[in-house]
Parts: structure tokens; sequence; C-alpha cells
């Protein structure tokens, strides 16, 4: 790891196809920030995308990166820190990716608490496949394939974080590039599966949950001088309906990471040249 | 001996134990197949259950002999039935020459039939006076063990390997039940009349089932990550890698699906670890979605699929090998790829540690394709069979730091999906300084970024045949053969079916029939076998499916038509019984 290490080194040369002013640019700014800020470098750091808009990331950041599957990134995320515990990963992907088609792999992998960063942007629409409802668009929220709404109320992925037993929960703003990129940073920081809900309007297909209205309804937790480490403060700010909140919420002082917890210490690529020298034990069990 | 015990006196015996589902049934019928193991007799083991956990019938049988044994037959001479339905569920089976060893104390009123052998031991009874009515089971081998001349010495050894951990109490109680059981016998049979005998040999096996000889064979190729969702019958691989993984730096972890499992082995692998998932039934449906983006992003990763019964929840805990096209074509557009299936308990060792050499010289997903019949059955080999000198480790094209160099283009960039002569691509793993890259399941450059421009997309998709290309003149594809190399009729078989095969052999020179057996282990790439069929005169393919998978894939390979057997019972083949259908089937008229 070099200190010298910029932001910009994370940028790949691939110029951005986001619609302009889409939420997902300061999104990425902060991410590349909150990586060199920590001391990582593109060729120790992992990003695993999803598929979405949100997912395009891979190709815009400069790092070692997986762009797989709709929906499965926390698993690719989770192999990797298995195999190398040493690398840094950041998995990062939309609403859509991480709420409704990966949702088994949100509670999972909250609950397993691997030494990751988990960044979802938030834009409460599905922004790729042009605009239809995701699991956090508001129950009144006409898209194409929901003329009248949802009908249903929209999943509150900060909750479904407590309920799974995170042990990092935190939530941001993209426009809001400074606030963001630390509160990532944080999210690196932990011990644990560090969860970050981010804003990140879509411009294009949502006309509700806008810059405007972000800008005009956030509440800051540091402001307000919340103790994330007071989970009976968190559950409140966290099941507050009728705010939206930035800053950390949740965190778990005592948070053991899985490779703790598991004893997962080794580099696994490295391996000898044939099979390992007392595999004829392994023969002899079956005596 | 009268003419009767002539009779039994056939070089291999048939033995089972069988009752309830949670009666103890495997653990009991595996202490004796120890025993006969260590005590150098060959030891051939198959299993009757039923998925529920408790209830159900379920029996554990036993064919051994000193001479190599490989499949089951449908003969059975020593039967210890805990039940009555254990007793019925084989009447096709025994013989006049049988014994039954049941407890008459036991509620149930046991129907022998008359020709049969009843050995009344109350197994129960002398179960609690050696300490505990939980080894009367263990009475009843004993008395097995009586009935067939067989030293009870042996049974000890294999005791203490079971019990040893619960400490020397436990032993001897157990070993006194033994004696129970044999002395109950002794004093209260005249067992000359049944005439079987036991041979033993100095020779030392170790006995092991398919799945256990898959996961050691990952242990030594260096797998170091499994992920894996429990699903019989792949679990045991996953439950032998949890006990010993760890020793080697490795780790196990229980996904929440399989959609998560193959994407975490997948993620380990591309972190640089062999790693690989294993599963049967759903879940390779569920693991079908990631396919696709293995073989684009160029991943080295081993999928095991040992198959069970379908098509959805099917007859999960039954044989069959229905799982080959979707090996063969599983997943949408079109992916390269390995199909590899394992014809023996020992080539599970083997071509498990030779998937891990092909998915990393080829980037390419291995498809490891093996069966219920060989996960469940048991059998002896001279340790030499697994020599782990022989184990090589061949991981391909990964590059380190000083080779990145040569791979990077004009601007620096490391060309994870360079365009080769070979198809290969270079491999860094995170950590490489200069190699950082992306890849991806969206068509892409030499880079791994997305592109749909013409050129570069078939450049791409001709890359990744070129390596199935490149594989198949440079790796060894062959197939194994068997029987008469100059017999008219060939028998061509995939997969597990290769034991009775070989047995069938001798059924079927008995009935004065030759013929050419061709076992296939490699379904993708394959052997070319349009010389083999042409030079016969009859040729029948074997398989345990409906539909005849293999034998279409056969069939368009050689462009002529084949005879097929198809066993879709559940059941897998038996020797003896396959012989019959052998000669039948030749006997046929040639379709049309
Ligand atoms: C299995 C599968 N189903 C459907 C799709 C089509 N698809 C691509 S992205 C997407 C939704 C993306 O929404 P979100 O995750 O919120 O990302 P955004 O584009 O809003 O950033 C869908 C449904 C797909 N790629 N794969
Ligand atoms: S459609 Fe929406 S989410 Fe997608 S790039 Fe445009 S603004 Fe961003
Ligand atoms: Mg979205």
């Amino acid at each position: 790891m070099s200190s010298d290490v910029r932001f910009t080194d994370f940028k790949s040369d691939k110029q951005p196809t986001w619609c302009p002013g889409c939420g997902d640019f300061g999104t990425m700014n902060g991410m590349m920030k909150a990586l060199a800020n920590t001391g990582n470098d593109p060729d120790n750091t992992f990003v695993v995308a999803g598929i979405g808009c949100s997912g395009k990331i891979g190709t815009y950041m400069h790092s070692y990166a997986l762009h797989g599957v709709h929906g499965r990134a926390l698993p690719v995320g989770t192999g990797v820190k298995m195999a190398r515990p040493d690398v840094e990963v950041m998995v990062a992907g939309g609403d859509g990716d991480g709420y409704s088609i990966g949702a088994g792999h949100f509670v999972h992998a909250v609950r397993r608490n691997v030494d990751m960063t988990y960044v979802v942007m938030d834009n409460r629409i599905y922004g790729l496949t042009k605009g239809q409802a995701s699991p956090t668009s508001r129950s009144d929220f006409e898209t194409s394939t929901t003329p009248e709404g949802p009908k249903q109320p929209p999943v509150n992925p900060l909750a479904l974080a407590l309920a799974s037993g995170a042990s990092f929960i935190a939530q941001s703003f993209s426009s809001d590039a400074m606030r963001h990129a630390e509160i990532v940073q944080e999210a690196i920081e932990h011990d644990g599966f560090g969860f970050v809900n981010v804003f990140s309007p879509c411009v294009t297909f949502n006309d509700v949950d806008t810059y405007d209205y972000f800008r005009d309804s956030l509440v800051d937790l540091e402001e307000e001088g919340h103790d994330p480490t007071d989970y009976e403060a968190a559950k409140e700010v966290i099941l507050d309906a009728d705010k939206e909140y930035q800053g950390v919420l949740y965190q778990d002082e005592n948070s053991v990471p899985y490779h703790e917890q598991h004893g997962v210490t080794e580099d696994m690529s490295e391996i000898p040249d044939g099979a390992p020298e007392d595999a004829m034990d392994l023969v002899r069990e079956f005596y | 001996m009268g003419g009767k015990a002539q009779d039994n006196m056939a070089e291999d015996l048939n033995w089972a134990v069988g009752g309830e589902a949670g009666d103890g049934i495997d653990s009991t019928g595996k202490i004796f197949a120890q025993a006969l193991a260590r005590a150098g007799r060959h030891v051939f083991t198959s299993k009757d259950f039923a998925s529920r956990i408790r209830g159900g019938y379920t029996a554990y049988k036993i064919r051994t002999s000193v001479d190599k044994v490989q499949s089951v037959v449908d003969r059975l001479d020593i039967l210890v039935a805990l039940t009555q339905r254990t007793i019925d569920e084989n009447l096709d089976e025994l013989h006049e020459g049988s014994a039954i060893i049941y407890d008459g104390e036991r509620s149930w009123d046991a129907e022998i039939p008359e020709e049969m052998t009843a050995v009344d031991v109350p197994l129960k009874s002398l179960a609690e006076e050696a300490g505990g009515a939980i080894m009367r089971n263990i009475v009843a081998l004993g008395a097995a063990c009586e009935i067939t001349g067989f030293d009870v010495e042996y049974l000890d050894e294999a005791l203490e390997k079971r019990f040893g951990g619960k400490g020397s109490k436990i032993v001897e109680n157990n070993k006194e039940a033994a004696r129970a059981g044999q002395e109950y016998v002794q004093e209260n049979y005249d067992l000359d009349r049944l005439g079987y005998n036991i041979d033993t040999t100095d020779n030392d096996y170790v006995l092991l089932n398919g799945n256990e000889a898959i996961g050691m064979g990952a242990l030594a190729a260096g797998c170091r990550f499994y992920a894996g969702y429990p699903i019989t019958p792949a679990t045991s691989i996953m439950e032998y890698l949890t006990e010993r993984i760890e020793d080697y730096g490795g780790h196990v972890v229980q996904a929440e699906d399989e959609l998560s499992a193959i994407n975490m082995a997948l993620g380990g692998a591309r972190a640089g670890a062999r790693a690989m998932t294993a599963t049967s039934g759903a879940g390779i449906d569920l693991m079908t979605e990631t396919f696709g983006l293995v073989a684009t992003s160029e991943t080295p990763l081993v999928i095991a699929d040992v198959q069970r019964s379908g098509p959805s929840t099917g007859m999960p805990t039954k044989q069959e090998q229905g799982d080959l096209n979707m090996a063969l074509y599983g997943g949408h557009g079109e992916v390269p790829r390995f199909v590899v299936a394992p014809t023996s308990i020992t080539e599970c060792f083997w071509k498990t540690v030779e998937a891990f050499n092909l998915a990393e010289k080829y980037q390419t997903p291995v498809f490891l394709v093996s069966d219920l019949a060989m996960s469940v059955t048991e059998q002896t080999f001279p340790p030499e069979a697994f020599d782990m000198d022989e184990v090589e480790i061949d991981r391909g094209k990964l590059v380190d730091e000083d080779e990145v160099d040569e791979w990077l283009d004009a601007q620096g960039h490391f060309r994870a999906h360079a365009v080769t002569e070979d198809g290969v691509s270079p491999r860094a793993i995170p950590g490489t300084t200069d190699a950082a890259h992306m890849s991806t399941g969206l068509e892409h450059d030499e880079l791994g970024r997305r592109t749909e421009e013409e050129d570069e997309r078939v450049h791409q998709v001709d890359k990744r045949n070129r390596k199935v290309e490149t594989a198949r003149e440079n790796e060894d594809w062959d197939y194994r053969e068997f029987g008469d190399p100059d017999a008219d009729n060939l028998i061509i078989s995939w997969g597990s079916n290769e034991g009775a095969l070989i047995e069938a052999l001798d059924y079927l020179k008995d009935d004065g029939i030759d013929v050419r057996v061709i076992s296939v282990p490699y379904i993708f790439p394959r052997p070319d076998l349009t010389e083999e069929i042409e030079a016969a005169e009859e040729t029948v393919v074997v398989e345990c499916n409906a539909t005849g998978q293999f034998a279409d894939v056969i069939e368009h390979d050689v462009l002529t038509r084949v005879k097929r057997i198809n066993k879709y019972t559940g059941v897998r083949f038996k020797a003896d019984e396959l012989a019959d259908d052998i000669s039948n089937k030749l006997a046929e008229e040639v379709p049309a």
C-alpha cells in the first residue's frame, strides 16, 4: 500500500454514461475518496458491482473488480474477502439489486458480518430498465408497471438491517459530498459489515425523490447529537418513518467480524505445488 | 455340509442390516464394513433409504469378497432385520440359503419364509445385559460373525475405531455386546448347514465413498474455499471439507442458498483461491444463473453436481443420471465449459484433482458430475490408489508482478481477457501490482470493459471457445476400456455404471457373450467414438435415465443409431441384472 494514493487513482479512464446530474456520480466520488483516505490502493481493492445504472460503477472505478449477476454482488464480495482477508472489499449496487432480487443475500450478509463495505445507491426506482417501481419506491409512486403506485409500503432497508443483526448501519446523500465520503469512510473502518444506504437521485425517472426533496428533508444525526452505539436510540431513528436521516444510525462497538469469529486469516491463493505434505494422512483416515 | 451349503460357497457374501430410519442402520453397517476391510476383504456397500429422518425403511448392504467387488447383485445371504418390512422389502434377493437374524422378543411376529434360516437372537435383552439396549445392533453383528465364521476380533477393531473417542468403557461394552450375540448363536444354533465362509487376507484397505473421495481430491488439489448449501446427496462433500479444510488454511461457508453459494465460490476464485461448490437436484438449477458469468469472466471454478433423481424434488434419495443435458447445455447463451464425470470412487478423487487443474489452466467452469449411487457407496481400495505423490498442480497462466508488464496495453492497462492464440489470457489476482482490472458478465474487450462492438464481440467469443479447442488438443480425453477389445458387441457407459458393467462381463462370458466395454469419464470435450462404433456390430449405451441423454449425444457425434438400456427406477444397475439386460438388448432387432 502506498501512502501517496489519491482518490483519482481509483478512477478509470472510461467516461461515465450516467445521465448528467445522476446521483451515482457523487456516490462514486465519495467511495473513491473514502478508499484513498483509508490507505487503500487499486491493487489491493476489490469492488463488486451489482446490475443496474448503479452497477456501472465497476467500470468507472479502477481496482480489481467484478460486475456480475443481478442481485448477487454480496455473495461475490463475501467470497473474495473469505479467500483474501488482506484485500479491501467494497460492494455496490442499486436498491433493486440489493433489496429486491438480492434481498435474501442482504439479510445474510448483514448477519454474517464479514468485514467489508456495502454501498447501496438508493434512487427508489429501477433506473437501468427505465423507470419501474423499486422496493424502496413510495406506495403511491406511479410508474409504467405500477400506474397507480405499488400500493405496498416501501422496504425500510435500515430496519431490515437492524432486524438482521447489523453491526453498522448508515445513510448518506450523494450530493452532500463531504458527509457522504466521511460516512463511507466510517463504514470501511468499521470492524465488520459496514452498510451505507446512499440517497442517489435518479434525475430521469424519479421526480419525487429529488435533490430538492432530500436537501429539504434530510436531518443530520451528527448535528442532532445521536449516539449510534445506543441501540434504543438507533431503533428509534431507524423506525422513524417521518424523517430522512443522514449519518451513522447504529454501530455495535463490540462487533466481532466473521473472520475473527471463525479464525479465517490465511491468504488462500497460496498453495503448494503438489498435494499438501501430510496428505497421505487423509487417506489413512479411512483405514 | 449338505448340497444346500455347497450353493452358499459363492466367492462373495452379501450381507445387510435394515430397519427404520433412525435405528442406527448406517453406523451399524459401516462398522461391519470396516471390520471386513480390516480383515483384508474387499467391500462394496449400498444403501436403501427414504429421505425422512425417522420412520421409513432403510438398509445398509454389503457385498464382500477377497477379490475386488464393484457392484451390487440381486442376492442377499445374511440379513439383520430390525423390522418385518426389512424382510418384505428384500424377498426378491433372499434365497433358500439365506439367514435372517431377528429379535423374536420384539413385538412383531417375524414372518420368515420357511426355506430360509431364521436366527432368533434376543438382541435387546443381550444388549441390556452388556450395558444398554442401544447396542442391540452390535449384538446382531456378533451373531452375524458367528453365522459366517468371521473372527469377532476384526469387529473389535472396527468398534475401537467407531467408539474410541467415547472412552474405553463404551468400547468394552460394545465388544461385550458383540460377544453376547456371537455366543448366543453358537450355543443355540447348529451352523454348519449354512456353510458360509469368510476368508481373510493380509491386505490393508481403506474404505470410503465417492463424496469423501471428491472432498479428499479437493484438499489434495489445493482447494481452500468451499461455499455450499445443504442438499442430499451433495452435503457430505461439504461436511467432509468442513471437518478438515481449516487444517490447510481454508474455510467452508454455508451460504443462504445456491445462488449465493456459487457466487461466493466465484468470488473466492477471483481472489485467487482454488474454490468449489457442490450441489444436486434443484440446487444446480439455481446455480445455472451464474454459469455464464463464470465462463465470460473466465473464472476457474469447480462445480460438482452429485446427481439425484429429478425433475423438481423428484426422488431425493434415489439414483439417476438425469443431469447430463443440464451440464452440457445449462444456462442461456453459449457457455464454454468442461464436463467431467468420474466413473468410480477412485476416479472421484483423481477427476476432482484434474478438474481443478483444468479450471485454472483454461479459466473455465468445470462440472464434476457424480451421482447418488457413488456418493453413498463405500468401497475398499489399497491406499496407493490415492497416491498423493502423483497429484500434480497446474495453475495455468497465473502471472506475478514481474510478468504483468508483458500484458499491459500502451496505456498501462492489464489485458485480463487478452486475445491469444490458445485462447487463454493471463490471470492476475488482487494484490498483484499494476494488474487491477474488472471482469464482467457483459461482453467486454481485452481489458474487461463493456463493449458491443462487433469485432470485439467475435474476438472474445472465439477466444473463449478456442480455450476448449486448445484443451481438446492438449489434454487427455480418453475413455476407459474393459472386456474383449475385439468383441463385436460394444457397450458404452458414462459415470458410475462402470463397476456393474465390469462385473456383468463375467456373467455374459458364462453365457458365451463377449463384449467390449467403453466407460467414458469425459462428457465435454469427449472422445470421438466413431471408429469404435463402426467397428462394432452392435452398440448399446447404458445409463440411469429415461431418455438416453448420452445415447443422444453419441448418435449425434457418430451419425448412427445405437441401442439403449435405460434404468430410471431410482436404483443403480446391478451386475447380474445388467448382464441380462445386455444379452436381451443384443438379441433385439436393430431399431429402424
Ligand atoms: C435476473 C435479471 N432480471 C432482470 C434484469 C433486468 N434488470 C437490470 S437492472 C434492473 C433493476 C435495477 O434497479 P436498481 O438495482 O435499483 O439499479 P438502478 O438502475 O436503479 O441503479 C433489472 C430489473 C437482469 N439484469 N437480471
Ligand atoms: S436513469 Fe437515473 S439512475 Fe440511471 S443514469 Fe440516468 S439518472 Fe442515473
Ligand atoms: Mg435503483
